[in-house]
């Protein structure tokens, strides 16, 4: 179930800058502190919003990295890659 | 006794306040809103209950109530940054929004509440368009609509004709209007993003203008809802507000994109 850290995470992004500011400036770092399974870690940094989808993230909770633009996530590519995501 | 006189349904898009500031006042949007907001201060009601469905903001997957009241004199909002709204404080009626969770929960609508909240872009864009001086008081009553497993329509139905009752049983001598905060088919962030089901749009407007509220029941089942995009669940707001009102035609329905905008008086 850790996926919630996921969609906590991304809970994050949009509601402490603090975090947001270090997952601006070096997002392997910070996450470290969060029990993510490797699979959501390796998903997470590439930016790979479709498998995150896939593994259950909520949808418009992962469109606060979009906002931000973290993990090089600019409306162009987040919108190409979640189209890609396959419908559970 | 305090009296139900009137309802709203609004879509609560967050990027409408700045097309409006920047198209102007007789831009789409701006016209849409302030149709639904002349009927309101035509009205002029008291007390403005608000079915809403809060996007992950003011409750989170550490505390999700399927519905939650918020009991208190005051909130403030927004609490998330997709408009270009400013925090503004919001007078909560803290007496009808008490005895709307007592009396669910005594009646057995097992209601949530909270004390202390915010509340976020889906109940600022409404009163910014339809209450801007912030005057009425809200009762905020807070529905699931984003995040599955969403209620039943029949129980968001229910919600609201406990509502009505609760009003009814009150001894405030306030007049009351109910609005509605939502999308019918909208999708954010998600892979159908862009897209708008508009077979489910035609079922839900067709359902509201004959005012066959059964029917729209039956067919909204939480696997449509969804279909229909990722927060149409907000549809569930409109719902419970169908469970105050019953089987009354809107005086003023205007589809737009995936949602609409109405209003319903009966004074007319």
């Amino acid at each position: 179930m850790s996926i919630y850290l996921i969609n906590k995470i991304c809970y994050l992004a949009e509601h402490d800058p603090e975090l947001r500011e270090k997952l601006r400036r070096d997002p392997a770092a910070a996450i470290a502190g969060f029990e993510l399974s490797e699979e959501e870690r390796s998903a997470f940094l590439r930016g790979d919003v479709a498998k995150l989808h896939e593994l259950g993230a909520h949808d418009y909770l992962l469109g606060h990295l979009r906002r931000y633009e973290l993990l090089g996530l600019t409306r162009e590519i987040y919108t190409r890659r979640m189209k890609t995501a396959q419908s559970k | 006794m305090a009296e139900i006189v009137a309802a709203f349904g609004v879509p609560h898009t967050p990027m409408a306040p700045g097309l409006v500031e920047r198209e102007g006042p007789n831009c789409e949007t701006a016209r849409l809103f302030r149709a639904v907001a002349q009927h309101l201060e035509a009205v002029g009601p008291d007390i403005l209950i608000v079915f809403d469905s809060d996007h992950l903001n003011t409750f989170f997957f550490n505390n999700l109530p399927t519905f939650s009241v918020g009991v208190a004199g005051r909130t403030e909002g927004p609490n998330d940054s997709n408009t270009i709204l400013t925090r503004r404080p919001v007078l909560v009626s803290a007496d009808l929004s008490n005895q709307v969770y007592r009396f669910g929960v005594q009646q057995g609508f097992d209601l949530a509440s909270t004390q202390e909240f915010e509340v976020d872009h889906s109940i600022m864009v409404p009163l910014h368009f339809l209450t801007p001086r912030m005057q009425i008081p809200i009762v905020p009553i807070f529905i699931n609509g984003l995040a599955p497993p969403l209620p039943a329509a029949k129980r968001c139905y229910a919600l609201g004709d406990a509502v009505r009752h609760a009003v009814g049983a009150w001894s405030g001598r306030e007049t009351v209007a109910i609005l509605a905060s939502g999308s019918f088919s909208l999708e954010v962030a998600g892979p159908k993003e862009g897209v708008t089901d508009q077979e489910w749009m035609d079922t839900v407007l067709t359902s509201l203008a004959a005012a066959r509220a059964q029917e729209l029941l039956e067919k909204a089942t939480t696997e449509r809802l969804l279909a229909a995009g990722n927060v149409s669940g907000e549809l569930l707001n409109w719902i419970a507000l169908l469970g105050v009102i019953g089987n009354r035609r809107p005086v003023f329905l205007e589809p737009q994109h995936g949602h609409a905008y109405a209003a319903w008086r009966w004074d007319r």
